[in-house]
């Protein structure tokens, strides 16, 4: 069995027989649902790179147009290309799973409004999301302005 | 009877006077096609080994005394219908929790989250009889009903992953407590508890992996609970920057 933390929901007083330790179930983190869970906090590790290669992006900004085509040269690499599909499906999976929890968090009313039904507050959410990819890629590709 | 079918189950065991760690035993028997784990267990007791423990009352889902884990899942065992199981069932107390004997666990750790949250209705001037009941509309106890549906059972901590790593968590029941005595519009305790969500291992140490919810045998969702909690708190925390006066005489 495995082990939660020794002191997991310990009592505010020594019981008075000896208590084992609480535990967790054998391989609790190959079920189906822990799984997720557990890839949706390892996201947070490529977050943290993502982190770094922005300090790296901004590091080339301030040295020069000879550093920041070295930068761009470098982003053509086969793992950095890696990384990024890798962040982009990060990104896509913490947002389908945030999205799906999202509603639910919502407050019963704010003031006098009842919150729109959860289907609607989530294909809001994709709506948004939607909206502002577009508009990125117009604006990062060129189109506009 | 023809509808006998045996199953195999490894049932943990603890006697704290002789186990130095729990160990499991097994126990084979026939079963019949509509029992329920606990119909299981309750045989093993009662015609096989008497000195299983177990905690079990009303056999219906109501008590939330017969929680345990079965295959690695915290389950109500009155609720667990075997036909929904292989031949072998893994039955052990609930994850999370001091083993005090075999299924039996500690909650006194739990009793004590619990009260932190101050689960009663809390009025700044207490109501005259002449005052008449409290009246409620339909609406305003839709509010909070919900999260008035939960039975004690801690299938929550027991699934939860941050009650495995913090102690001090006030976890998935306590905290949906919290919040169905906030969310009644007879309570005035709102800003008492939503300090207390703000202090340590309360509503933010909440990763929502929804686990609370999954397991959740009466649809409670503490998961929404906890999460509503969190925007409630820092609402309460915003407001008290701008108006620290307000509710006061």
């Amino acid at each position: 069995m495995g082990l939660s933390h020794p002191d997991a929901m310990r009592p505010p007083r020594p019981a008075p027989t000896r208590a084992a330790p609480p535990t967790l179930p054998d391989g609790f983190w190959t079920r189906p649902r822990m799984r997720r869970y557990l890839l949706f906090d390892a996201t947070g590790i490529v977050y943290l790179l993502v982190g770094l290669v922005t300090l790296r992006v901004a590091w080339a900004l301030a040295a020069g147009p000879e550093a920041w085509q070295g930068l761009q040269a470098s982003f053509r690499h086969p793992l950095y290309l890696a990384f990024h599909a890798l962040t982009l499906a990060s990104v896509l999976f913490v947002g389908v799973r945030f999205f799906g929890l999202f509603p639910k968090a919502q407050p019963a009313r704010l003031g006098p409004l009842k919150p729109p039904p959860e289907p609607a507050i989530q294909a809001m959410l994709y709506v948004a999301w939607g909206v502002v990819t577009v508009a990125l890629l117009v604006v990062l590709g060129g189109v506009w302005p | 009877m023809d509808d006998l079918q045996n199953k195999t189950f490894v049932v943990t065991r603890f006697d704290p006077d002789r186990d130095a760690a729990p160990r499991t035993q097994s126990y084979e028997i026939p079963c019949r096609s509509d029992w329920k784990v606990l119909d299981a267990l309750n045989h093993i007791k009662d015609e096989i080994d008497a000195t299983l423990s177990h905690r079990w009352s009303c056999r219906m889902a109501v008590c939330g005394s017969c929680g345990m884990n079965v295959n690695g899942e915290p389950k109500l065992t009155c609720k667990a219908a075997l036909a929904g199981y292989g031949d072998v069932v893994e039955v052990a107390p609930l994850a999370n929790f001091p083993i005090v004997r075999d299924l039996v666990v500690d909650m006194e750790g739990f009793m004590e989250k619990f009260q932190a949250v101050k689960p009663w209705i809390i009025e700044a001037k207490a109501r005259a009889v002449e005052e008449g009941p409290h009246r409620q509309s339909p609406e305003q106890l839709e509010a909070f009903r919900q999260f008035s549906m939960c039975i004690n059972c801690m299938l929550c901590y027991a699934a939860c992953p941050v009650v495995a790593r913090e102690p001090h968590f006030l976890g998935p029941a306590a905290i949906a407590l919290g919040h169905r005595y906030n969310m009644d519009s007879r309570d005035e305790g709102a800003r008492e508890r939503n300090a207390i969500f703000r202090g340590e291992g309360t509503v933010f140490s909440c990763s929502y992996a929804n686990e609370c919810t999954e397991v959740c045998p009466k649809n409670v969702d503490p998961a929404a609970a906890v999460n509503q909690a969190k925007l409630n708190a820092v609402i309460d925390w915003a407001t008290s920057l701008v108006l620290p006066r307000r509710g006061e005489e």
